[in-house]
């Protein structure tokens, strides 16, 4: 796929999220049992719940669960490793051997029993995705550093910046265009754009898990439903022939259009 | 240039410092936060005793006295009891029925990425699949999870938990933890992408040259940095293992891990994140070991013919 296309495939699919999300409804409206199990026919455009309420509101309140943790994630991980090239272009071995000593111990850790205890432990009144997300996105920093590091590396690291400043050029270009915009760029998106997807089922796991075992979910109010209420709803056609497929449907195509923006942002940013 | 050994010393280092920082970073996160620790892990809303808790699990008496006895009591395989996730019971044993099933569910998980590797190194995974893999590996292990839970109830109905069933648990959720969260896919590419970077190698063309296999020459020049590419597979099957254990209904230490989290039982959490970090540093001894064999054995001298 040519990169402007999926560029903007990307940037539309974003664009739907976010008004998804800003669209959201703080709680969802009152039950009408008559349309219990709607499908998209009756309900219009993804059917309703076993209450008569619709699933647009279900996904309209999960991308707002979701979106702006996730995208924090990714601009927290874009910086640091943005930071991590820069820091091998400066040449100090020792900033080098702390980022390698930090990668060593937080990449260590399986990150969801980091992201369990970090939930029990964060008090009820700060809990919510933004603060799991971040830690996820500490724990994926050491990898992404290091990785623009490496690119960093086969640039010429501080010689590279000492034959572009020879040539004349301000620092500030050298380091934030030639070495940022132009060679960090694709390992930087790409770094972001997993994050993203991976704090994206990182919520949908957690809410899953805890509606599974009906308790509250560590990453949103009750108020909220998440995308996971949608595929566990969904998952009841499976295995119990419930008429909720359309749930299923709905839950899995917006896992798909989250998977789907963050491989075509890759794409879209790749080296030429 | 370093000495050889700094690198797998470092890590041999960190494999006996990690089982004690885990606890440690939780003691220090739990006495850096506002609040009396012992509301903080279970706060009065949900747990009733807090005073008694408090008492029982020595956090009345600072961080540093806390962390020193529980570490003494671990070492001695005593975690205390569970307070809410099985009530009473010794926390040890709860690790001791759990364990097992999650070292299962790994190794088995360990199959399909292992001949992936294989069949990358080999060339008998053609590189023109990794795209398809690369797609399949896309799915999250949830949804993988979720389908073979449905299989598993479609298949046995009321019987889902029984033996055969339990077995069936356990092989689905190999294959998921196996294959999704890009788990194969980035398998076989990151061991295709190792060794078509060490096949440009001098050394390699020479033994081309000499009639020798390729791959036995580059084996033990590769052998650390698969270990390391092994190590971190592993971890992402650890990490992946919490979610598919509990959707699947496996007791393994991940389930065990997330009822606890949920309960709010901090004796459990404690535990359980202490057991995933003793496998971590099992996990990064292994790798330290391996760059040792390797490094022993490229420096061993060849005996000197008499020609010579």
């Amino acid at each position: 796929m040519p990169r402007t296309a999926a560029g903007a495939a990307a940037l539309v699919t974003l664009v739907l999220l976010l008004v998804l999300a800003a669209t959201a409804p703080d709680h969802l409206t009152d039950a009408r049992r008559e349309l219990a199990f709607a499908g998209p026919g009756d309900v219009a455009p993804f059917g309703a719940d076993q209450l008569g309420r619709s699933l647009l509101q279900y996904a309209q309140q999960g991308a707002s669960v979701v979106v702006g943790p996730s995208l924090a994630a990714a601009g927290f991980v874009g910086v640091l490793s943005i930071a991590g090239g820069l820091l091998r272009c400066v040449g100090d071995q020792r900033v080098d051997a702390v980022i390698q000593v930090l990668a060593e111990v937080l990449g260590a850790l399986p990150r969801m029993v980091v992201i369990l205890v970090s939930a029990m432990l964060i008090p009820s009144t700060s809990r919510g995705l933004l603060p799991l997300a971040l830690i996820w996105a500490l724990l994926a920093a050491p990898g992404a550093m290091d990785e623009a590091a490496a690119v960093a590396e086969r640039l010429g690291g501080a010689r590279f910046v000492e034959a572009l400043r020879a040539h004349g050029f301000s620092w500030s270009r050298v380091f934030l265009y030639h070495i940022v915009a132009l060679n960090l760029r694709p390992v930087v998106v790409r770094q972001a754009s997993e994050v993203l997807l991976q704090v994206t089922f990182l919520e949908l796991g957690l809410s899953y898990l805890a509606v599974q075992d009906s308790q509250s979910s560590f990453t949103h109010p009750d108020s909220l439903k998440s995308w996971a209420d949608l595929l566990y709803m969904g998952y009841t056609s499976i295995g119990l022939d419930m008429p909720t497929g359309h749930a299923l449907a709905l839950g899995l195509g917006l896992v798909a259009a989250v998977t789907l923006m963050a491989k075509l942002t890759t794409s879209a940013v790749r080296a030429r | 240039m370093k000495a050889w050994w700094v690198r797998p010393g470092v890590r041999l280092l960190a494999a006996f410092a990690l089982p004690l920082l885990v606890p440690g970073i939780i003691t220090a996160f739990i006495w850096a936060l506002p609040g009396d620790p012992a509301e903080i892990i279970c706060p009065p809303a949900t747990c009733g005793g807090t005073a008694e808790l408090a008492a029982r699990w020595n956090l009345d008496a600072g961080p540093w006295n806390f962390f020193t006895r529980w570490v003494g009591s671990a070492l001695q395989g005593e975690f205390g009891r569970s307070w809410r996730v099985e009530q009473g019971l010794p926390v040890a044993d709860l690790l001791w029925e759990s364990t097992p099933i999650t070292v299962a569910l790994v190794l088995l998980a360990l199959v399909p990425i292992a001949l992936g590797a294989v069949g990358a190194a080999t060339g008998l995974i053609p590189e023109r699949a990794d795209g398809a893999f690369a797609t399949v590996g896309l799915v999250p292990a949830l949804v993988f999870a979720l389908l073979g839970s449905a299989a598993i109830v479609v298949r046995f109905g009321a019987g889902a938990f029984g033996d055969e069933a339990n077995l069936w648990r356990l092989v689905i959720g190999a294959a998921v933890l196996g294959i999704s969260d890009g788990a194969f896919a980035s398998a076989v590419s990151g061991v295709r992408g190792l060794f078509a970077a060490e096949r440009n190698q001098r050394y390699v063309s020479i033994a081309v040259l000499r009639g020798e296999e390729p791959l036995t020459n580059m084996l033990p020049n590769v052998a650390p940095a698969l270990a390391g590419q092994l190590r971190a597979r592993v971890l992402h099957l650890l990490s992946g293992a919490v979610v598919v254990e509990v959707v699947l209904g496996l007791t393994g230490v991940g389930d065990l891990l997330w009822a606890g989290t949920l309960l709010q039982d901090f004796g459990v959490v404690l535990a359980a994140a202490t057991a995933f970090a003793v496998l971590s540093a099992a996990l990064l001894s292994i790798q330290a070991l391996v760059e040792v064999a390797v490094a022993l054995h490229v420096r061993r001298a060849p005996a000197l013919t008499e020609a010579a």
